[in-house]
């Protein structure tokens, strides 16, 4: 029994796995408090699924001397980090957060933690997942995550509603958040007039500076913050949060999708075939690469729990505001370049994992990708079918040939230097790890659609 | 003159004195929000409208 490495910084107590489910392990020291979420706070936030249920399991498996419980916590199908979320699930992850931390102040609570990394996506939903990050509130007592949640949540989503939704991966290199004098001098001037970031980011960030040097001693004999003032500071919050909106309206979607995606003719038949393929398969976690929208992530939703990756931020944002208005449970949308995937980050480069090292899908969607891949990004054929093998045991997977308009356009601006991408080359190489149990033309086109098994 | 937070200095104090500067504010606006709340429910019990509680609140905020 390890402690999964994401949870090693808490005295209060660690999580591990067994058996493919999530225990949590509750240490002495945190009794006191334990006691009290489970009185009156615990129940209100899972019956308004903003806390992931737990049971208590009664027995010892981990011969702990501190343990004063074990918990078997629900688990999670899929672990997604902050930088892999577009703006809109950022900003309900921070509303979550603070809708949470309300709630804790009403039962007597506070959160003492308020790290993005404690809410992840699940049913459609975020919800937060640290069931060790309440204490008990002393009135007059400031917020101690307050610094952490500007930091994880307010400045990553001005920077993103300011600048650019890109702004989102500073996350990757800011494993505590980004660094409020950071985000202070990257945000215009005007940012200023907004009252919420003038005071938690700019005002913020000129304090922390200020008091850099000062011994501790200095903050507790601060003025109290009185639970009046505690409120307003979680209304003013999340004020401004609401507020933040992506620079991208409604209009240029629309013109968005007409652009990138290919005709309706095509996209039906395409629909058609791969939810034939979808029938004899058995999965219990899909990945979908490239799932731009999320239309084809649908079909295996109706199948199996699926992540929809794609690269562009607007697809997600896209895909996870449709999955809000239709109520959607099975589907995550989230940002991951594959020629560049989420790096295991953190204290000894695995308190958070790469992409690869969390759970692996029982089927990969690769469809309309192959050309990006090959031909953009120079990554040889065998390079792709190695890379598909060691993810997977089912793959859909979408061969576009040379003679496809979009790969024209993909090589018009360079040399073919690629003999091999021809549709017996795709073969070749990925025979060497699967067999092809399928292959259909979708019709009026030149792409052929795969299903392959090892 | 360095003008940028040492990394090895905690920037946790500043960000507890903020809020004790920033919380006569704070106060303020919330004791204005309450006030405020206080009379729409009380325009909203004349014309014999429900009032809107906390927890639909919170409920419509995180699943809107």
């Amino acid at each position: 029994m390890k402690p999964l490495n994401s949870s090693f910084r808490d005295p209060s107590g660690f999580i591990f796995q067994r058996d493919n489910q999530i225990f949590r392990v509750v240490n002495h020291s945190y009794q006191a408090n334990y006691d009290l979420l489970m009185s009156k706070l615990y129940p209100a936030l899972t019956k308004a699924g903003l806390l992931i249920p737990h049971t208590e399991v009664g027995f010892d498996v981990t011969k702990n001397i501190n343990q004063y419980k074990l918990l078997q916590a629900e688990k999670i199908p899929f672990i997604s980090y902050p930088y892999e979320w577009s703006f809109s699930q950022y900003q309900d992850a921070a509303l979550t957060t603070l809708a949470i931390q309300r709630k804790a102040l009403e039962h007597g609570m506070t959160l003492k933690d308020a790290s993005a990394y404690n809410i992840q996506f699940h049913r459609g939903k975020p919800i937060f997942i640290d069931t060790l990050s309440f204490e008990k509130y002393e009135e007059g007592s400031p917020w101690v995550a307050y610094g952490q949640f500007c930091r994880h949540f307010l400045a990553p989503l001005a920077l993103m509603s300011y600048h650019d939704p890109r702004m989102g991966a500073m996350m990757r290199d800011y494993i505590d958040g980004i660094p409020l004098d950071l985000t202070s001098g990257l945000l215009p001037f005007k940012s200023r007039f907004r009252v919420p970031l003038f005071l938690h980011i700019h005002l913020h960030a000129s304090s922390q500076k200020r008091h850099a040097n000062s011994e501790n001693e200095a903050a507790k004999n601060t003025r109290k913050i009185s639970r009046a003032a505690m409120m307003g500071l979680i209304d003013s919050l999340e004020n401004g949060i609401k507020k933040l909106r992506l620079k991208t309206n409604k209009t240029e979607w629309g013109k968005y999708y007409e652009e990138t995606i290919l005709s309706d003719d095509y996209l039906a038949k395409k629909q058609m075939l791969v939810s034939d393929l979808l029938e004899n398969i058995n999965a219990k976690l899909v990945w979908d690469v490239g799932a731009n929208d999320g239309t084809f992530s649908r079909l295996a939703a109706q199948r199996a729990y699926t992540i929809a990756f794609d690269i562009d931020h607007l697809a997600v944002e896209y895909n996870y505001l449709k999955i809000k208005e239709k109520k959607e449970k099975n589907i995550i949308p989230l940002l991951l370049d594959l020629t560049n995937p989420s790096p295991a980050i953190g204290w000894n480069n695995e308190e958070r994992d790469s992409v690869f090292k969390r759970e692996k899908p029982d089927l990969v969607l690769a469809l309309a990708l192959v050309h990006h891949l090959a031909i953009s990004n120079n990554v040889p054929l065998n390079k792709l079918a190695d890379f598909f093998a060691q993810l997977t045991s089912q793959l859909i997977i979408e061969f576009v040939p040379k003679s496809d308009p979009r790969v024209r356009t993909l090589l018009a601006t360079r040399e073919d230097i690629f003999p091999d991408y021809t549709e017996e080359g795709f073969e070749a190489a990925f025979s060497k790890y699967f067999t092809i149990k399928n292959k259909q033309k979708i019709e009026e086109t030149d792409r052929i659609l795969y299903l392959m098994q090892t | 003159m360095l003008d940028f937070i040492l990394l090895y200095l905690d920037p946790g104090t500043g960000s507890l004195i903020v809020q004790a500067i920033i919380a006569g504010f704070l106060a303020l606006a919330f004791y204005f929000k309450m006030a405020k709340n206080a009379v729409t429910d009380w325009v909203l019990g004349l014309f014999g409208k429900k009032k809107i509680t906390e927890e639909e609140l919170t409920n419509d905020e995180t699943t809107q």
